[in-house]
Protein backbone atom coordinates (compact mmCIF):
# COMPACT_ATOMS: atom_id res chain seq x y z
CA UNK A 1 0.00 0.00 0.00
CA UNK A 2 2.79 2.42 0.92
CA UNK A 3 4.40 1.93 -2.48
CA UNK A 4 1.15 3.06 -4.14
CA UNK A 5 1.48 6.48 -2.51
CA UNK A 6 3.78 7.91 -5.22
CA UNK A 7 1.22 6.83 -7.83
CA UNK A 8 -1.58 8.50 -5.86
CA UNK A 9 0.60 11.58 -5.38
CA UNK A 10 1.41 11.68 -9.08
CA UNK A 11 -2.28 11.49 -9.99
CA UNK A 12 -3.17 14.21 -7.47
CA UNK A 13 -0.26 16.39 -8.61
CA UNK A 14 -1.36 16.11 -12.23
CA UNK A 15 -5.02 16.84 -11.47
CA UNK A 16 -4.46 19.74 -9.07
CA UNK A 17 -3.33 23.14 -10.26
CA UNK A 18 -4.47 26.62 -11.24
CA UNK A 19 -6.89 24.69 -13.41
CA UNK A 20 -7.89 21.58 -11.50
CA UNK A 21 -9.00 18.72 -13.69
CA UNK A 22 -11.33 15.81 -13.09
CA UNK A 23 -9.98 12.29 -13.74
CA UNK A 24 -12.19 12.09 -16.85
CA UNK A 25 -10.78 15.36 -18.21
CA UNK A 26 -7.25 14.12 -17.53
CA UNK A 27 -7.97 10.86 -19.36
CA UNK A 28 -9.29 12.81 -22.34
CA UNK A 29 -6.16 14.97 -22.41
CA UNK A 30 -3.84 11.99 -22.25
CA UNK A 31 -5.65 10.21 -25.06
CA UNK A 32 -5.58 13.35 -27.20
CA UNK A 33 -2.09 14.78 -26.69
CA UNK A 34 -2.32 17.41 -29.43
CA UNK A 35 -4.41 19.98 -27.55
CA UNK A 36 -2.68 22.98 -25.95
CA UNK A 37 -3.96 21.88 -22.54
CA UNK A 38 -2.53 18.37 -22.84
CA UNK A 39 0.75 19.91 -23.99
CA UNK A 40 0.71 22.09 -20.89
CA UNK A 41 0.01 19.13 -18.63
CA UNK A 42 2.61 16.81 -20.19
CA UNK A 43 5.39 19.37 -20.77
CA UNK A 44 4.91 21.57 -17.76
CA UNK A 45 2.91 19.90 -14.99
CA UNK A 46 4.23 16.33 -15.38
CA UNK A 47 7.97 17.10 -15.05
CA UNK A 48 7.26 19.41 -12.13
CA UNK A 49 5.22 16.76 -10.31
CA UNK A 50 7.93 14.16 -10.94
CA UNK A 51 10.58 16.59 -9.65
CA UNK A 52 8.43 17.18 -6.55
CA UNK A 53 8.31 13.41 -6.04
CA UNK A 54 12.10 13.18 -6.20
CA UNK A 55 12.48 16.09 -3.77
CA UNK A 56 10.05 14.40 -1.37
CA UNK A 57 11.89 11.08 -1.58
CA UNK A 58 15.23 12.82 -0.94
CA UNK A 59 13.89 14.74 2.04
CA UNK A 60 12.48 11.52 3.50
CA UNK A 61 15.78 9.68 3.04
CA UNK A 62 17.72 12.58 4.56
CA UNK A 63 15.35 12.61 7.53
CA UNK A 64 15.53 8.82 7.98
CA UNK A 65 19.33 8.92 8.02
CA UNK A 66 19.43 11.85 10.45
CA UNK A 67 16.93 10.17 12.77
CA UNK A 68 18.96 6.98 12.64
CA UNK A 69 22.32 8.68 13.18
CA UNK A 70 21.12 10.90 16.02
CA UNK A 71 18.78 8.20 17.33
CA UNK A 72 16.35 11.01 17.69
CA UNK A 73 12.79 10.83 16.34
CA UNK A 74 12.65 14.61 15.96
CA UNK A 75 15.77 14.97 13.83
CA UNK A 76 15.10 16.14 10.29
CA UNK A 77 16.98 18.24 7.71
CA UNK A 78 14.91 21.40 8.26
CA UNK A 79 14.97 21.38 12.06
CA UNK A 80 18.64 20.38 12.27
CA UNK A 81 19.67 23.36 10.19
CA UNK A 82 21.21 21.26 7.43
CA UNK A 83 18.60 22.38 4.91
CA UNK A 84 19.24 25.97 6.09
CA UNK A 85 22.95 25.43 5.52
CA UNK A 86 22.28 24.13 2.04
CA UNK A 87 20.08 27.17 1.39
CA UNK A 88 22.86 29.57 2.43
CA UNK A 89 25.29 27.74 0.15
CA UNK A 90 22.81 27.83 -2.69
CA UNK A 91 22.04 31.53 -2.12
CA UNK A 92 25.75 32.34 -2.34
CA UNK A 93 25.95 30.32 -5.55
CA UNK A 94 22.97 32.21 -7.01
CA UNK A 95 24.01 35.71 -5.99
CA UNK A 96 27.80 35.80 -5.94
CA UNK A 97 29.91 35.81 -9.07
CA UNK A 98 32.23 32.87 -8.58
CA UNK A 99 35.28 31.85 -10.60
CA UNK A 100 33.66 28.57 -11.61
CA UNK A 101 30.41 27.61 -13.33
CA UNK A 102 27.11 28.22 -11.57
CA UNK A 103 25.95 24.69 -12.50
CA UNK A 104 28.79 23.34 -10.37
CA UNK A 105 28.70 26.01 -7.68
CA UNK A 106 25.04 25.51 -6.74
CA UNK A 107 25.17 21.81 -5.75
CA UNK A 108 28.70 22.10 -4.35
CA UNK A 109 28.01 25.06 -2.09
CA UNK A 110 24.63 23.62 -1.08
CA UNK A 111 26.38 20.39 -0.06
CA UNK A 112 29.09 22.22 1.88
CA UNK A 113 26.44 24.34 3.61
CA UNK A 114 24.37 21.30 4.62
CA UNK A 115 27.41 19.41 5.84
CA UNK A 116 28.87 22.31 7.79
CA UNK A 117 25.55 23.21 9.44
CA UNK A 118 24.93 19.60 10.51
CA UNK A 119 28.33 19.30 12.15
CA UNK A 120 27.86 22.67 13.82
CA UNK A 121 24.54 21.53 15.31
CA UNK A 122 26.04 18.23 16.42
CA UNK A 123 29.05 19.95 18.02
CA UNK A 124 26.82 22.46 19.83
CA UNK A 125 24.52 19.70 21.07
CA UNK A 126 27.49 17.69 22.33
CA UNK A 127 28.71 20.64 24.39
CA UNK A 128 25.97 19.64 26.80
CA UNK A 129 27.61 16.24 27.23
CA UNK A 130 25.47 14.14 24.94
CA UNK A 131 23.26 14.75 21.93
CA UNK A 132 19.93 14.61 23.77
CA UNK A 133 16.67 15.47 22.04
CA UNK A 134 16.42 18.87 23.72
CA UNK A 135 20.06 19.78 23.08
CA UNK A 136 19.83 18.76 19.45
CA UNK A 137 16.61 20.67 18.83
CA UNK A 138 17.78 23.82 20.58
CA UNK A 139 21.08 23.75 18.72
CA UNK A 140 19.16 23.16 15.47
CA UNK A 141 16.82 26.09 16.14
CA UNK A 142 19.76 28.38 16.96
CA UNK A 143 21.80 27.38 13.92
CA UNK A 144 18.75 27.57 11.63
CA UNK A 145 17.95 31.09 12.92
CA UNK A 146 21.52 32.29 12.33
CA UNK A 147 21.57 30.71 8.86
CA UNK A 148 18.22 32.31 7.98
CA UNK A 149 19.61 35.70 9.03
CA UNK A 150 22.76 35.14 6.96
CA UNK A 151 20.64 34.14 3.98
CA UNK A 152 18.38 37.19 4.31
CA UNK A 153 21.41 39.46 4.58
CA UNK A 154 22.97 37.92 1.49
CA UNK A 155 19.74 38.30 -0.42
CA UNK A 156 19.37 41.97 0.52
CA UNK A 157 23.01 42.84 0.06
CA UNK A 158 23.77 40.96 -3.12
CA UNK A 159 20.61 40.79 -5.22
CA UNK A 160 20.39 43.28 -8.06
CA UNK A 161 18.42 43.69 -11.22
CA UNK A 162 20.16 40.69 -12.78
CA UNK A 163 18.95 38.34 -10.05
CA UNK A 164 15.34 38.67 -9.03
CA UNK A 165 14.95 38.85 -5.26
CA UNK A 166 11.47 37.47 -5.73
CA UNK A 167 12.85 34.36 -7.45
CA UNK A 168 15.41 33.69 -4.72
CA UNK A 169 12.84 34.34 -2.00
CA UNK A 170 10.25 32.01 -3.49
CA UNK A 171 12.91 29.33 -3.82
CA UNK A 172 13.95 29.82 -0.19
CA UNK A 173 10.34 29.44 0.96
CA UNK A 174 10.26 26.06 -0.70
CA UNK A 175 9.04 25.38 -4.17
CA UNK A 176 9.73 23.06 -7.05
CA UNK A 177 10.21 24.68 -10.43
CA UNK A 178 9.44 22.84 -13.64
CA UNK A 179 12.70 21.29 -14.76
CA UNK A 180 13.74 20.52 -18.33
CA UNK A 181 13.65 16.80 -19.17
CA UNK A 182 17.49 16.48 -18.97
CA UNK A 183 17.43 18.21 -15.56
CA UNK A 184 14.69 15.86 -14.45
CA UNK A 185 16.79 12.92 -15.66
CA UNK A 186 19.72 14.13 -13.55
CA UNK A 187 17.47 14.61 -10.50
CA UNK A 188 15.99 11.14 -11.03
CA UNK A 189 19.46 9.59 -11.27
CA UNK A 190 20.57 11.39 -8.09
CA UNK A 191 17.43 10.18 -6.31
CA UNK A 192 18.13 6.58 -7.31
CA UNK A 193 21.73 7.05 -6.11
CA UNK A 194 20.40 8.42 -2.82
CA UNK A 195 18.16 5.36 -2.36
CA UNK A 196 21.17 3.08 -2.98
CA UNK A 197 23.36 5.16 -0.65
CA UNK A 198 20.79 5.04 2.13
CA UNK A 199 20.41 1.27 1.70
CA UNK A 200 24.15 0.86 2.17
CA UNK A 201 23.81 2.64 5.52
CA UNK A 202 20.84 0.58 6.71
CA UNK A 203 22.66 -2.08 8.73
CA UNK A 204 24.87 0.48 10.47
CA UNK A 205 21.83 2.58 11.40
CA UNK A 206 20.11 -0.52 12.79
CA UNK A 207 23.16 -1.26 14.94
CA UNK A 208 23.40 2.36 16.10
CA UNK A 209 19.83 1.97 17.35
CA UNK A 210 21.18 -0.51 19.90
CA UNK A 211 23.38 2.23 21.40
CA UNK A 212 26.98 3.07 20.62
CA UNK A 213 28.44 0.50 23.04
CA UNK A 214 26.56 -2.50 21.70
CA UNK A 215 26.93 -1.27 18.11
CA UNK A 216 30.72 -1.22 18.61
CA UNK A 217 30.73 -4.70 20.07
CA UNK A 218 28.54 -5.90 17.17
CA UNK A 219 31.32 -4.75 14.82
CA UNK A 220 30.35 -1.20 13.82
CA UNK A 221 33.10 1.45 13.70
CA UNK A 222 30.75 4.00 15.23
CA UNK A 223 32.71 7.24 14.77
CA UNK A 224 33.63 6.49 11.16
CA UNK A 225 30.09 5.36 10.37
CA UNK A 226 28.50 8.50 11.87
CA UNK A 227 30.88 10.72 9.88
CA UNK A 228 30.04 8.82 6.70
CA UNK A 229 26.29 8.88 7.35
CA UNK A 230 26.28 12.64 8.05
CA UNK A 231 28.18 13.17 4.80
CA UNK A 232 25.66 11.04 2.90
CA UNK A 233 22.70 12.83 4.48
CA UNK A 234 24.24 16.23 3.71
CA UNK A 235 24.59 15.21 0.06
CA UNK A 236 20.97 14.05 -0.09
CA UNK A 237 19.68 17.19 1.63
CA UNK A 238 21.76 19.39 -0.68
CA UNK A 239 20.26 17.77 -3.78
CA UNK A 240 16.73 18.18 -2.40
CA UNK A 241 17.39 21.81 -1.46
CA UNK A 242 18.88 22.70 -4.85
CA UNK A 243 15.70 21.45 -6.58
CA UNK A 244 13.06 22.16 -3.94
CA UNK A 245 14.27 24.99 -1.71
CA UNK A 246 13.50 24.87 1.98
CA UNK A 247 10.73 22.32 2.46
CA UNK A 248 10.21 21.54 6.12
CA UNK A 249 8.81 18.57 8.05
CA UNK A 250 8.69 16.04 5.19
CA UNK A 251 11.93 14.55 6.51
CA UNK A 252 10.24 14.24 9.88
CA UNK A 253 6.86 12.83 8.84
CA UNK A 254 7.85 10.32 6.17
CA UNK A 255 10.32 8.24 8.25
CA UNK A 256 7.89 8.27 11.18
CA UNK A 257 5.01 6.97 9.11
CA UNK A 258 7.29 4.35 7.54
CA UNK A 259 8.53 3.24 10.98
CA UNK A 260 4.98 3.07 12.24
CA UNK A 261 3.94 0.78 9.37
CA UNK A 262 7.12 -1.25 8.92
CA UNK A 263 9.11 -1.12 12.15
CA UNK A 264 12.52 0.39 12.85
CA UNK A 265 14.83 -1.71 10.65
CA UNK A 266 16.22 0.68 8.07
CA UNK A 267 16.53 -1.75 5.14
CA UNK A 268 12.74 -1.72 4.78
CA UNK A 269 12.13 1.67 6.35
CA UNK A 270 14.18 3.71 3.84
CA UNK A 271 12.34 2.80 0.62
CA UNK A 272 8.99 3.14 2.38
CA UNK A 273 9.94 6.56 3.75
CA UNK A 274 11.03 7.58 0.26
CA UNK A 275 7.69 6.44 -1.18
CA UNK A 276 5.74 8.34 1.48
CA UNK A 277 7.89 11.47 1.04
CA UNK A 278 7.47 11.35 -2.74
CA UNK A 279 3.68 10.96 -2.52
CA UNK A 280 3.38 13.65 0.15
CA UNK A 281 5.38 16.32 -1.67
CA UNK A 282 3.66 15.63 -5.01
CA UNK A 283 0.31 16.11 -3.24
CA UNK A 284 1.47 19.21 -1.36
CA UNK A 285 2.90 20.72 -4.55
CA UNK A 286 -0.48 20.16 -6.23
CA UNK A 287 -2.23 21.87 -3.31
CA UNK A 288 0.26 24.75 -3.48
CA UNK A 289 -0.80 25.33 -7.08
CA UNK A 290 -4.53 24.77 -6.54
CA UNK A 291 -5.40 26.66 -3.34
CA UNK A 292 -5.17 30.28 -4.56
CA UNK A 293 -5.29 30.14 -8.38
CA UNK A 294 -3.76 31.62 -10.40
CA UNK A 295 -1.20 32.40 -7.67
CA UNK A 296 0.91 29.68 -6.07
CA UNK A 297 1.59 29.45 -2.40
CA UNK A 298 5.05 28.23 -1.38
CA UNK A 299 5.39 24.46 -1.07
CA UNK A 300 7.22 24.91 2.25
CA UNK A 301 4.16 26.67 3.64
CA UNK A 302 1.87 23.72 2.80
CA UNK A 303 4.25 21.13 4.29
CA UNK A 304 4.71 23.27 7.40
CA UNK A 305 0.92 23.53 7.88
CA UNK A 306 0.67 19.73 7.78
CA UNK A 307 4.00 18.90 9.41
CA UNK A 308 3.97 21.44 12.23
CA UNK A 309 1.11 19.80 14.15
CA UNK A 310 2.68 16.40 13.42
CA UNK A 311 5.93 17.62 14.97
CA UNK A 312 4.10 18.90 18.04
CA UNK A 313 2.34 15.55 18.48
CA UNK A 314 5.65 13.67 18.40
CA UNK A 315 7.29 16.23 20.66
CA UNK A 316 4.48 15.79 23.21
CA UNK A 317 4.90 12.01 23.05
CA UNK A 318 8.65 12.24 23.53
CA UNK A 319 8.32 14.67 26.44
CA UNK A 320 5.78 12.31 28.08
CA UNK A 321 8.26 9.45 27.67
CA UNK A 322 10.96 11.59 29.29
CA UNK B 1 45.95 -26.76 30.73
CA UNK B 2 43.07 -24.72 29.36
CA UNK B 3 43.94 -22.25 26.63
CA UNK B 4 44.07 -18.51 27.32
CA UNK B 5 41.47 -16.90 25.04
CA UNK B 6 41.67 -13.26 26.10
CA UNK B 7 44.44 -11.70 28.11
CA UNK B 8 45.14 -8.21 29.44
CA UNK B 9 48.67 -7.39 30.59
CA UNK B 10 49.60 -4.34 32.61
CA UNK B 11 46.46 -2.44 31.60
CA UNK B 12 46.29 1.21 32.49
CA UNK B 13 43.57 3.70 31.66
CA UNK B 14 42.90 7.24 32.86
CA UNK B 15 40.06 9.66 32.18
CA UNK B 16 40.35 13.40 32.84
CA UNK B 17 43.61 12.74 34.68
CA UNK B 18 42.13 10.17 37.10
CA UNK B 19 43.49 6.63 36.81
CA UNK B 20 40.52 4.26 36.46
CA UNK B 21 42.51 1.07 35.84
CA UNK B 22 46.09 0.83 37.01
CA UNK B 23 48.43 -2.01 36.05
CA UNK B 24 45.81 -4.78 35.92
CA UNK B 25 46.73 -8.14 34.38
CA UNK B 26 44.23 -10.95 34.00
CA UNK B 27 43.34 -13.77 31.65
CA UNK B 28 40.16 -15.49 30.51
CA UNK B 29 40.66 -19.19 29.85
CA UNK B 30 38.42 -21.50 27.90
CA UNK B 31 36.04 -23.55 30.00
CA UNK B 32 36.11 -21.25 33.05
CA UNK B 33 34.15 -18.32 34.47
CA UNK B 34 36.14 -15.43 35.91
CA UNK B 35 34.15 -13.28 38.32
CA UNK B 36 35.23 -9.65 38.64
CA UNK B 37 34.19 -8.25 42.01
CA UNK B 38 34.82 -5.07 43.93
CA UNK B 39 33.02 -2.03 45.34
CA UNK B 40 31.59 0.75 43.16
CA UNK B 41 34.34 2.71 41.43
CA UNK B 42 36.79 -0.20 41.59
CA UNK B 43 37.31 -0.08 37.81
CA UNK B 44 35.45 -3.29 36.94
CA UNK B 45 33.41 -1.91 34.03
CA UNK B 46 36.41 0.02 32.69
CA UNK B 47 38.44 -3.20 32.76
CA UNK B 48 35.72 -4.97 30.76
CA UNK B 49 35.66 -2.13 28.21
CA UNK B 50 39.45 -2.40 27.86
CA UNK B 51 39.26 -6.16 27.42
CA UNK B 52 36.64 -5.95 24.66
CA UNK B 53 38.39 -3.08 22.86
CA UNK B 54 35.76 -0.44 23.57
CA UNK B 55 38.48 1.59 25.27
CA UNK B 56 42.13 1.74 24.23
CA UNK B 57 44.56 1.30 27.14
CA UNK B 58 47.06 4.08 27.90
CA UNK B 59 49.56 1.32 28.61
CA UNK B 60 49.54 -2.46 28.47
CA UNK B 61 48.10 -4.78 25.86
CA UNK B 62 45.10 -7.01 25.27
CA UNK B 63 45.50 -10.15 23.19
CA UNK B 64 42.72 -12.29 21.74
CA UNK B 65 43.76 -15.84 20.88
CA UNK B 66 47.41 -14.73 21.35
CA UNK B 67 47.05 -11.95 18.75
CA UNK B 68 46.82 -8.24 19.68
CA UNK B 69 43.14 -7.37 20.00
CA UNK B 70 43.24 -4.41 17.62
CA UNK B 71 45.00 -6.49 14.93
CA UNK B 72 41.79 -8.48 14.49
CA UNK B 73 39.42 -7.18 11.79
CA UNK B 74 36.53 -5.47 13.56
CA UNK B 75 33.88 -7.91 12.27
CA UNK B 76 35.89 -10.98 13.26
CA UNK B 77 36.43 -9.52 16.69
CA UNK B 78 32.70 -8.90 16.96
CA UNK B 79 31.99 -12.56 16.19
CA UNK B 80 34.62 -13.82 18.65
CA UNK B 81 33.68 -11.68 21.66
CA UNK B 82 30.18 -11.44 23.09
CA UNK B 83 29.63 -8.47 25.39
CA UNK B 84 26.59 -8.24 27.65
CA UNK B 85 26.48 -4.58 28.68
CA UNK B 86 25.53 -3.23 32.08
CA UNK B 87 22.71 -1.08 30.73
CA UNK B 88 20.82 -1.64 27.52
CA UNK B 89 17.86 0.32 26.24
CA UNK B 90 17.50 0.36 22.45
CA UNK B 91 16.68 3.73 20.89
CA UNK B 92 13.99 2.19 18.71
CA UNK B 93 11.33 -0.21 19.90
CA UNK B 94 12.77 -3.31 18.18
CA UNK B 95 10.84 -6.58 18.14
CA UNK B 96 12.60 -9.58 19.66
CA UNK B 97 13.09 -11.24 16.26
CA UNK B 98 14.61 -8.01 14.87
CA UNK B 99 17.04 -7.88 17.77
CA UNK B 100 18.04 -11.50 17.24
CA UNK B 101 18.55 -10.89 13.53
CA UNK B 102 20.97 -8.05 14.30
CA UNK B 103 22.85 -10.41 16.60
CA UNK B 104 22.89 -13.21 14.02
CA UNK B 105 24.10 -10.86 11.26
CA UNK B 106 27.61 -10.80 12.68
CA UNK B 107 27.85 -14.59 12.89
CA UNK B 108 28.53 -15.11 9.19
CA UNK B 109 27.93 -18.46 7.52
CA UNK B 110 28.15 -20.44 10.76
CA UNK B 111 25.09 -18.67 12.17
CA UNK B 112 22.42 -20.84 13.71
CA UNK B 113 18.91 -20.18 12.50
CA UNK B 114 16.69 -17.60 14.12
CA UNK B 115 14.28 -20.36 15.13
CA UNK B 116 17.03 -22.38 16.85
CA UNK B 117 18.33 -19.33 18.65
CA UNK B 118 14.87 -18.35 19.85
CA UNK B 119 14.17 -21.89 21.03
CA UNK B 120 17.49 -22.08 22.85
CA UNK B 121 16.70 -18.95 24.87
CA UNK B 122 13.00 -19.66 25.37
CA UNK B 123 11.97 -16.72 23.20
CA UNK B 124 9.64 -18.43 20.70
CA UNK B 125 6.39 -17.18 22.32
CA UNK B 126 7.63 -13.57 22.42
CA UNK B 127 9.44 -13.33 19.07
CA UNK B 128 7.00 -10.75 17.67
CA UNK B 129 6.75 -8.69 20.85
CA UNK B 130 8.33 -5.24 21.06
CA UNK B 131 11.12 -4.45 23.54
CA UNK B 132 8.93 -1.96 25.44
CA UNK B 133 6.41 -4.70 26.26
CA UNK B 134 8.94 -7.20 27.71
CA UNK B 135 9.49 -7.94 31.39
CA UNK B 136 12.97 -7.61 32.92
CA UNK B 137 13.63 -11.34 32.61
CA UNK B 138 12.42 -11.46 29.00
CA UNK B 139 14.65 -8.49 28.16
CA UNK B 140 17.67 -10.19 29.74
CA UNK B 141 17.00 -13.36 27.72
CA UNK B 142 16.46 -11.45 24.47
CA UNK B 143 19.64 -9.41 24.93
CA UNK B 144 21.66 -12.49 25.87
CA UNK B 145 20.36 -14.29 22.78
CA UNK B 146 21.36 -11.38 20.50
CA UNK B 147 24.80 -11.06 22.07
CA UNK B 148 25.48 -14.80 22.13
CA UNK B 149 23.95 -15.47 18.69
CA UNK B 150 27.31 -16.12 16.94
CA UNK B 151 28.25 -18.56 19.71
CA UNK B 152 31.32 -16.48 20.65
CA UNK B 153 34.24 -18.31 22.30
CA UNK B 154 34.80 -15.31 24.61
CA UNK B 155 31.98 -13.76 26.64
CA UNK B 156 32.18 -10.76 28.97
CA UNK B 157 29.16 -9.69 30.96
CA UNK B 158 29.05 -6.44 32.92
CA UNK B 159 26.64 -6.84 35.83
CA UNK B 160 24.12 -8.69 33.70
CA UNK B 161 22.07 -9.62 36.75
CA UNK B 162 21.80 -6.10 38.19
CA UNK B 163 18.17 -5.51 37.17
CA UNK B 164 16.98 -9.10 37.59
CA UNK B 165 15.20 -10.83 40.46
CA UNK B 166 16.94 -13.67 42.32
CA UNK B 167 15.57 -16.45 40.11
CA UNK B 168 16.29 -14.61 36.85
CA UNK B 169 19.81 -13.74 38.02
CA UNK B 170 20.50 -17.38 38.91
CA UNK B 171 19.16 -18.52 35.52
CA UNK B 172 21.41 -16.05 33.69
CA UNK B 173 24.48 -17.07 35.69
CA UNK B 174 23.64 -20.72 35.02
CA UNK B 175 23.55 -19.93 31.31
CA UNK B 176 26.97 -18.29 31.49
CA UNK B 177 28.24 -21.33 33.42
CA UNK B 178 26.87 -23.59 30.71
CA UNK B 179 28.73 -21.58 28.07
CA UNK B 180 31.97 -22.17 29.99
CA UNK B 181 31.13 -25.87 30.25
CA UNK B 182 30.91 -25.80 26.46
CA UNK B 183 34.45 -24.40 26.25
CA UNK B 184 33.85 -20.63 26.21
CA UNK B 185 36.03 -18.26 28.21
CA UNK B 186 33.66 -16.20 30.35
CA UNK B 187 34.17 -13.14 32.55
CA UNK B 188 31.36 -11.59 34.54
CA UNK B 189 31.25 -8.47 36.68
CA UNK B 190 29.04 -9.35 39.60
CA UNK B 191 27.94 -7.47 42.69
CA UNK B 192 26.28 -10.40 44.45
CA UNK B 193 29.15 -12.27 46.09
CA UNK B 194 27.01 -15.36 46.62
CA UNK B 195 26.29 -15.58 42.90
CA UNK B 196 30.01 -15.16 42.33
CA UNK B 197 30.80 -17.93 44.83
CA UNK B 198 28.27 -20.27 43.25
CA UNK B 199 29.04 -19.78 39.53
CA UNK B 200 32.62 -18.57 39.13
CA UNK B 201 35.78 -20.67 38.89
CA UNK B 202 38.08 -17.78 39.79
CA UNK B 203 37.54 -14.34 41.23
CA UNK B 204 39.40 -11.11 40.55
CA UNK B 205 39.00 -8.67 43.44
CA UNK B 206 39.50 -5.02 42.45
CA UNK B 207 39.81 -1.81 44.40
CA UNK B 208 40.57 1.72 43.17
CA UNK B 209 41.47 0.54 39.67
CA UNK B 210 43.94 -2.07 40.91
CA UNK B 211 43.76 -5.86 41.16
CA UNK B 212 43.91 -6.77 44.85
CA UNK B 213 43.98 -10.53 44.33
CA UNK B 214 42.93 -13.19 41.83
CA UNK B 215 42.35 -16.68 43.15
CA UNK B 216 39.73 -19.38 43.62
CA UNK B 217 36.37 -18.23 45.04
CA UNK B 218 37.07 -19.92 48.38
CA UNK B 219 40.42 -18.16 48.76
CA UNK B 220 39.07 -14.73 47.82
CA UNK B 221 35.88 -14.97 49.86
CA UNK B 222 37.69 -16.17 52.97
CA UNK B 223 40.40 -13.54 52.67
CA UNK B 224 40.39 -10.59 55.09
CA UNK B 225 41.14 -8.45 52.01
CA UNK B 226 37.50 -8.87 51.03
CA UNK B 227 36.33 -7.28 54.30
CA UNK B 228 38.86 -4.48 53.94
CA UNK B 229 37.97 -3.70 50.32
CA UNK B 230 34.20 -3.66 50.96
CA UNK B 231 34.65 -1.94 54.34
CA UNK B 232 32.45 -4.46 56.11
CA UNK B 233 32.93 -7.52 58.29
CA UNK B 234 31.30 -10.33 56.35
CA UNK B 235 29.63 -13.19 58.18
CA UNK B 236 30.69 -16.40 56.47
CA UNK B 237 28.32 -19.34 56.85
CA UNK B 238 29.60 -22.71 55.68
CA UNK B 239 27.08 -24.78 53.73
CA UNK B 240 26.59 -28.48 54.58
CA UNK B 241 27.50 -29.62 51.06
CA UNK B 242 30.57 -27.40 50.81
CA UNK B 243 30.90 -23.76 49.83
CA UNK B 244 29.69 -20.82 51.85
CA UNK B 245 27.20 -17.99 52.00
CA UNK B 246 28.30 -14.44 52.79
CA UNK B 247 26.23 -11.87 54.61
CA UNK B 248 27.46 -8.32 55.18
CA UNK B 249 28.04 -7.59 58.84
CA UNK B 250 28.97 -4.36 60.60
CA UNK B 251 30.78 -1.64 58.78
CA UNK B 252 34.48 -2.09 59.35
CA UNK B 253 36.46 0.62 61.08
Amino acid sequence: MIFLLPVIGLAAGLLLGAETLSPAEMLALVTDPDTPMSHLILQWRLPRVLAAGCVGALLALGGAIFQGVFRNPLAEPYLLGSAGGAAVGATVALLVVLPFSAALALPLLAFLGAWGATWLVLAMARLTGRASIAALLLAGVAVAAVLAAVRSFLMLALSDETVSLQAVLSWALGGVQTPSWPELGLLGALTVAAVALSQSLARGLDLLGLGEGLAESFGLAVRRFVALAVLAAAFIVAVSTVWGGLVGFVGLMAPHLARWRHGPLHGGLMPRAAAIGAGLVMLCDGLARAVLPPAEIPLGLVTALIGGPFFLLILAREVRRG
Amino acid sequence: MAEVALEGRGLQFSASGSPLVHGVSTALVGGAVLGIIGPNGAGKSTLVKLLIGQLTPDAGEVTLMARPLFDWPRRERAALIGHLPQHFEPHWDYRVDELLRLGLDRAGPRASSLADLAANFGLVPILKRHWSTLSGGERARALAAAVLAPDPPVVLADEPAAALDVGQAAALMARLGKLADGGAAVAVVVHDLNLAARWCDRLLLMEGGRAVMEASPAEVLESPELDRVFATRFQRVALPGGGMVLAPGEAAG
